[in-house]
């Protein structure tokens, strides 16, 4: 059910070596393939004086060899290079998804443990876990920013809080899902053992649940990260990724090169999140028959 | 980017309940709910700016309504541009991939990888691009948003065409054509709702959030970046209740057309009558 993360079919070690080299090198390619793209359309677009749908010039679309540089170049005059900044806001930022990520996480599956065992609880709170999808729930990052901000809360725990909040839908239906998902015969032959509640849980459903957690989880990798960023801007939170969005955004006339750089950074944190993830699914889930995506 | 939100699978739709019945919790929690904020605000004298009251956010909406609903149409105007250009893109790419697989191949890759980056942080890029005060960067954002849901999911519900069946068509020498029109489509309906009806609320978002990077101040999302750091949490909160219901009333219009146009499918009516 994963709306996006597509899963790699399973194969053998024999299968995978090989798959495992076209992939090595399709990367170079296709990074080879954008590059030429985007020097193509700027080359096309500065000579043919092209302004729709956007003006191509040097500050929309810099060369990417600019970006590249832009990374080593100083902020200020003798400061360090701007990769230091961006690191330690990558680090910064990271902090607080990884908080919310966690927190997030504990809340969506301990709320499924509950609702899998409470027809009333589901029947009473799951339409508003479901429609609190279908509000734009990053709308709501200025208002927890700023009012717990004002009640001196620290503000990366507010921000925290707002990467928590993305995090635990995914998280909640899809355990509510797993916690579902065993046979019923393997529950008549739990309850033949008289084994109770607790252990059925333990046993049984919980490590059922586990492919679906996964799932969920890579989704919410990457959604932490975006409550993070987005959580950070409108509080101006000195340190993180979002604050450099809106600080070199400012500046974006005559150094675009920052803001793509800081962009390239946000990007590299999320691709880091989801990675980290996957990882950790492959050691917990080693021996799974399958997977679920 | 793998998206803020993930669609609700039919199982759950299925535990929600159908009958008038089921919905006796909902409704008990619902004005619990509003009832338990209301007396907290009130008993321990939570300021206005923490959280305010529901009665006072009620009465904010229902003052400003007239320049909520017109800001609000703005913005969802923004949201609904960006949702055709991001979805239809994200079908037209799909069926290529599909008709064309080696192409599918080299590219799924770097879409699985665009999937676990946050393509918000692109939006400051949009404004910069199309111009802050021009409503196409807002449908830029929101349309990249949308296209990567979509066009996995099509891909996805194209591709996951029970064998059998293509051997079927080809048995009464179909085309590829055909196929596509007779077996695929009707086959991937299912997938491609999912992935508008994700799109829906990305759409709303990648709006809103675009806005708040700067944006005219006919549009919801500078209205409500405005107010909260003048300190007018109330007013903020209605602004967010006008994003909520726009995006409630999109994702409904989206679900019932799903409901329309796939009620002949299996799994439509597995849920139906389980």
């Amino acid at each position: 059910m994963s709306a996006i993360a597509v899963e790699p079919s399973r194969r053998g070690i024999v299968g995978a070596l090989p798959r495992a080299a076209a992939r090595a090198l399709l990367l170079p390619l296709g990074l080879a393939a954008l590059w030429g793209l985007w020097e193509g359309y700027r080359w096309l677009g500065i000579r043919g004086h092209w302004t729709w749908p956007f003006k191509v010039n040097d500050t929309n679309m810099p060369h990417l060899s600019k970006i590249w540089h832009a990374f080593g170049q100083p902020l200020q005059p003798d400061g360090p290079p701007l990769r230091h900044y961006l690191w330690h806001y990558a680090l910064f930022t990271g902090k607080e998804a990884l908080a919310g990520f966690a927190l997030g996480a504990v809340i969506g599956f301990l709320l499924a443990v509950v609702l899998a065992h409470s027809t009333l609880l589901r029947r009473g709170l799951l339409p508003y876990i479901v429609v609190s999808q279908t509000v734009p729930i990053l709308a709501i990052a200025p208002m927890v920013v700023l009012g717990l901000g004002t009640k001196g809360v620290n503000p990366w725990v507010a921000v925290a809080v707002i990467a928590a909040y993305l995090t635990f839908f995914p998280v909640a239906i899809n355990t509510l899902r797993g916690l579902h998902s065993p046979e019923p015969r393997a529950l008549e032959l739990m309850r033949s053992y008289a084994a109770g509640r607790w252990k059925i849980l333990w046993r049984l459903r919980v490590p059922a649940s586990l492919p679906y957690v996964f799932s969920a989880l890579k989704i919410s990798a990457t959604a932490s990260v975006i409550g993070a960023i987005i959580g950070e801007t409108p509080a101006s939170l000195q340190g993180g990724l979002g604050y450099a969005i809106v600080n070199f955004n400012q500046y974006y006339s005559t150094q675009p090169a920052n803001l793509w750089a800081t962009i390239i950074a946000c990007a590299l944190l999320g691709i880091t999140f989801f990675l980290a993830v996957v990882l950790l699914e492959r050691l917990v889930l080693k021996r799974a028959p399958e997977h679920v995506a | 980017m793998s998206t803020i939100v993930q669609p609700v699978p039919r199982s759950v739709g299925r535990q929600i309940g159908r009958t008038a019945l089921d919905w006796i919790p909902a409704v008990a929690v619902f004005a619990i709910g509003i009832g338990a904020w209301q007396g907290i605000v009130v008993a321990f004298h939570i300021q206005e700016f923490l959280l305010p009251k529901p009665t006072a956010i009620g009465h904010a909406f229902w003052t400003q309504k007239s320049v909520l609903w017109s800001q609000g149409i703005y913005t969802f105007k923004e949201a609904l541009g960006g949702y055709a250009l991001g979805s239809g893109l994200g079908i037209l790419v799909a069926l290529l991939f599909a008709a064309w697989r080696p192409l599918a191949g080299a590219f799924m890759p770097y879409a699985v990888a665009a999937n676990a980056i946050p393509i918000i942080a692109f939006a400051p890029i949009m404004n910069n691009w199309f111009g802050l005060l021009n409503p196409f960067s807002k449908m830029a954002i929101a349309g990249v948003l949308c296209f990567f849901p979509v066009m996995i999911n099509t891909l996805r519900g194209l591709t996951s065409v029970h064998p059998s069946s293509i051997e079927l068509m080809q048995s009464y020498a179909a085309g590829r054509l055909s196929v596509f029109r007779r077996v695929r489509i009707p086959n991937a309906l299912p997938h491609i709702f999912t992935g508008l009806k994700v799109a829906t609320v990305l759409s709303m978002i990648g709006a809103i959030v675009g806005e708040y990077f700067g944006g005219p101040i006919e549009a919801l999302g500078v209205k409500i970046l405005n107010d909260s750091s003048y300190g007018n949490f109330t007013d903020a909160w209605a602004g967010i209740v006008m994003a909520s219901l726009l995006g409630i009333v999109f994702y409904a219009v989206v679900a019932l057309a799903e409901r329309l146009t796939t009620s002949w499918h299996p799994s439509a009516r597995a849920f139906h009558t389980e």
